[in-house]
């Protein structure tokens, strides 16, 4: 049976946490990022860090623990835990001696910073440079990162599309694809899955995979972070300038430009403006999505939809190529006209998607919401078809001459703990094939005894 | 959720707690509530005695995507979206005091107009939701100003639209509790707070009204007051116990009237009987 290899896509917090302290304490001394972080806790958390965000001596744990009610001492507990492992508190000895809550330090006078002002502005706003002559509105910004992310997508299916050597290398290195040597590269189990993933979720992965390879590349980790958020909680349609950034962020920034995630009008434009996917990023942290605009489905320029008949019929009514290389993920393709694009379900595309390592839980959420009852049925016991049976090597035993022989056989093989399976009626048995050897000792031994 | 200062401009006014103050912590707490999530809004409006002024989002900010270019940068650390929210605020602020004038010594303030502008607004947001989308609202009200029993029925029409449409309604009083207030509160499911110490304004909004309903249910905060549920009668405004009521439109007065005036029906009270003395029969002499 093969393994399937499960997409993990971690979320902010946990990738936090495996970051060491000391990074995670420089981290913490940009407002954007404490922000990011701030917006990932858990409510109650965040309701605890608002309270004590404003006060400079250390709370006792006792008087914390009574702000819960006692139903929710669970969720109290899970909050302790939650911003202990993220650092954003410490535990104190108060003047008493009791244990108190401090928050951390850097984490406070930021966040303080980025709801009451003061401090160093993010960013150069632009101001400098005066209005844009090629200013661009919010739709072109739109299209323009749909298209470039659309891009990457089409690569990952196969059709030729102009990628950069970095990207594609990044790609081999976060397992969605792999590479012969000399030849181009080609999708596995893993990119399917990430292929069915939704817009922000897709961006998240694709982002840690690259903070992961950041290190390698010679840039700060910590820098880059930092931007990242920024954009993040940048407005839609303003432009800012590169004034201050350093040669690693100005690399970045190019990367950036490559994933659609800002627009740049030339590699040495001073001003770039962020995109819808930039600013969802932060969005795409956690699994609720916020923004509307991006339709669940993989960017399609043109908005086409999908009619699945209970008759296991698909009509896709789209242009998009990858559109079309999705639906030919797991159903066979019947025809192919300039708007519509007829498939049909079948056991064999099912399983052999599933194979692939998709669900079925994946196939069937990844397109509509609502469909038939008798084509969500289905699909699910096709993929439980494939686990009806099990297979398990083993060496078969026969045409014994007599049931006394047999059972001596068979009681000394369940003794060894090796027996598989055995009928008693035809005196057939299985044995596991590491077994397989001392049984065979033991039975000739007992052959030559009663001869 | 909406804010509501209310402050009436002749207030008086402790040396140490000014309108600015109260401006302030009315902003910090603005801005923690959307910093808390991506998708919470916000609504700034002020209530005085010449009625009511949307100080955010106002009419001359043309919405979130796009309008960064007339907004000015904060030129420090904070957040932008709450920078420009900031600045908005305090301009049209300066702009209501410089236009209003203070006429009497009126201390009253249009609330019930100011809440029914807010619901107004949490509606037209909800319509502007996509299928299947739903905001949870509430309406924060910051209190300095006297009751006025004028508009006891439009803020109880206020608090029963409010109610029907499951929209919180918390109060924060500054000075001298307030009945209707009390009720609102009690009614919507919010909570009611008269702040002991004004100066530590900033912290009672955010421990006690940051908090949505999910998360209330989960800390313990102060608990309900008292309520004063008397009604004002209809004729006077003033709070009654006993009264009379008028049985085809339920409206209450404390005397007995003929006709009722909201809904014109007659009535007639029962006289007690005057019994009509018999004319005796004069007996003929015989």
């Amino acid at each position: 049976m093969k393994l399937r290899v499960q997409l993990q896509c971690k979320n902010l917090h946990e990738y936090l946490k495996e970051l060491s302290p000391e990074i995670l304490d420089r981290l913490y001394n940009h407002p954007a990022t404490c922000l990011a972080v701030y917006r990932e806790l858990p409510s109650l958390a965040k309701n605890y860090v608002m309270r004590m965000l404003f006060l400079d001596q250390p709370l006792p744990q006792a008087a914390v623990a009574l702000w819960v009610k006692k139903d929710s001492q669970k969720d109290h507990d899970e909050c302790v835990s939650v911003l202990a492992g993220l650092r954003l508190w410490h535990s104190q000895q108060l003047q008493g001696g009791l244990q108190g809550y401090i928050l951390n330090p850097v984490f406070k006078d930021n966040l303080r910073t980025a709801l009451l002002g003061g401090g160093r502005a993010w960013a150069d706003e632009g101001s400098t440079l005066g209005p844009d002559r090629h200013a661009r509105d919010i739709e072109s910004l739109d299209r323009y990162a749909m298209e470039r992310w659309e891009i990457i997508l089409q690569f990952m299916v196969g059709s030729p599309s102009a990628v950069s050597q970095d990207l594609a290398q990044l790609l081999v290195q976060a397992g969605l694809m792999k590479s012969e040597a000399g030849e181009a590269p080609y999708i596995t189990s893993a990119g399917f899955q990430f292929l069915l993933l939704d817009t922000a979720s897709q961006l998240w992965y694709f982002t840690l995979q690259y903070l992961k390879t950041a290190q390698s590349r010679g840039m700060d980790l910590v820098e880059i972070l930092s931007f990242l958020f920024q954009l993040s909680f940048s407005s839609l349609g303003r432009d800012y300038s590169v004034e201050g950034m350093s040669e690693s962020l100005l690399t970045f920034l190019q990367h950036l430009r490559e994933f659609g995630l800002v627009f740049q009008r030339k590699r040495k434009s001073r001003r770039y403006y962020p995109t819808r996917l930039a600013i969802t990023l932060a969005a795409g942290v956690a699994s609720s999505s916020s923004s509307s605009n991006l339709a669940s489905s993989p960017g399609t320029g043109d908005a086409g939809f999908i009619v699945v008949e209970t008759n296991y019929r698909i009509y896709a009514y789209t242009n998009s190529e990858l559109q079309i290389a999705l639906v030919a993920l797991f159903s066979e393709m019947l025809y192919r006209f300039p708007n519509v694009v007829v498939a049909q379900l079948t056991r064999e595309s099912v399983q052999q998607a599933i194979a692939n390592g998709i669900t079925a839980q994946q196939v069937l959420l990844h397109w509509t919401p609502v469909l038939p009852p008798t084509i969500t049925d289905q699909i699910r016991l096709w993929e439980l078809e494939r686990d009806r049976l099990q297979f398990t090597e083993g060496v078969l035993y026969n045409q014994f001459l007599s049931q006394a022989d047999f059972e001596v056989l068979r009681d000394r093989a369940q003794g060894l703990g090796c027996l598989v399976w055995q009928d008693v009626a035809h005196r057939v048995m299985v044995v596991t094939p590491q077994g397989h050897s001392e049984v065979k000792r033991f039975w000739k031994r007992q052959r030559s005894h009663t001869i | 959720m909406s804010l509501m200062p209310n402050n009436a401009p002749c207030t008086p006014v402790s040396a140490q707690f000014t309108l600015s103050k109260c401006m302030d912590a009315v902003m910090v707490m603005g801005n923690a509530h959307m910093a808390m999530a991506r998708t919470n809004k916000l609504a700034v409006i002020a209530s005085h005695c010449q009625g009511s002024h949307f100080l955010y989002p106002s009419k001359s900010w043309s919405g979130e995507d796009g309008g960064g270019n007339d907004v000015s940068s904060s030129g420090d650390g904070k957040y932008e979206l709450l920078s420009a929210a900031n600045n908005l605020i305090v301009e049209e602020i300066r702009n209501i005091m410089s236009k209003i004038e203070v006429t009497g010594n009126s201390t009253d303030t249009l609330l019930a107009g100011s809440l029914a502008k807010a619901l107004c607004y949490i509606h037209r947001l909800t319509k502007e939701l996509e299928v299947g989308q739903e905001i949870k609202s509430r309406i924060l009200v910051v209190k300095a100003a006297e009751d006025c029993a004028l508009q006891y029925m439009n803020f109880m029409n206020v608090i029963f639209a409010a109610q029907k449409q499951n929209i919180l309604i918390d109060a924060c009083v500054l000075d001298s509790d307030s009945g209707l207030l009390q009720q609102a509160c009690d009614i919507t499911g919010g909570l009611y707070m008269k702040i002991p110490q004004k100066v530590a304004l900033a912290q009672y909004l955010l421990w006690v009204f940051l908090p949505d309903s999910e998360q209330r249910s989960q800390l313990v905060l102060p608990p309900p007051a008292h309520v004063d549920y008397r009604a004002a009668c209809f004729c006077h405004r003033n709070l009654i116990e006993i009264g009379y009521v008028c049985s085809v439109c339920l409206s209450i007065f404390c005397n007995f009237s003929p006709i009722c005036t909201t809904c014109e029906t007659a009535f007639k009270i029962q006289l007690p009987q005057i019994v009509k003395p018999k004319k005796k029969k004069l007996k003929q002499p015989m």
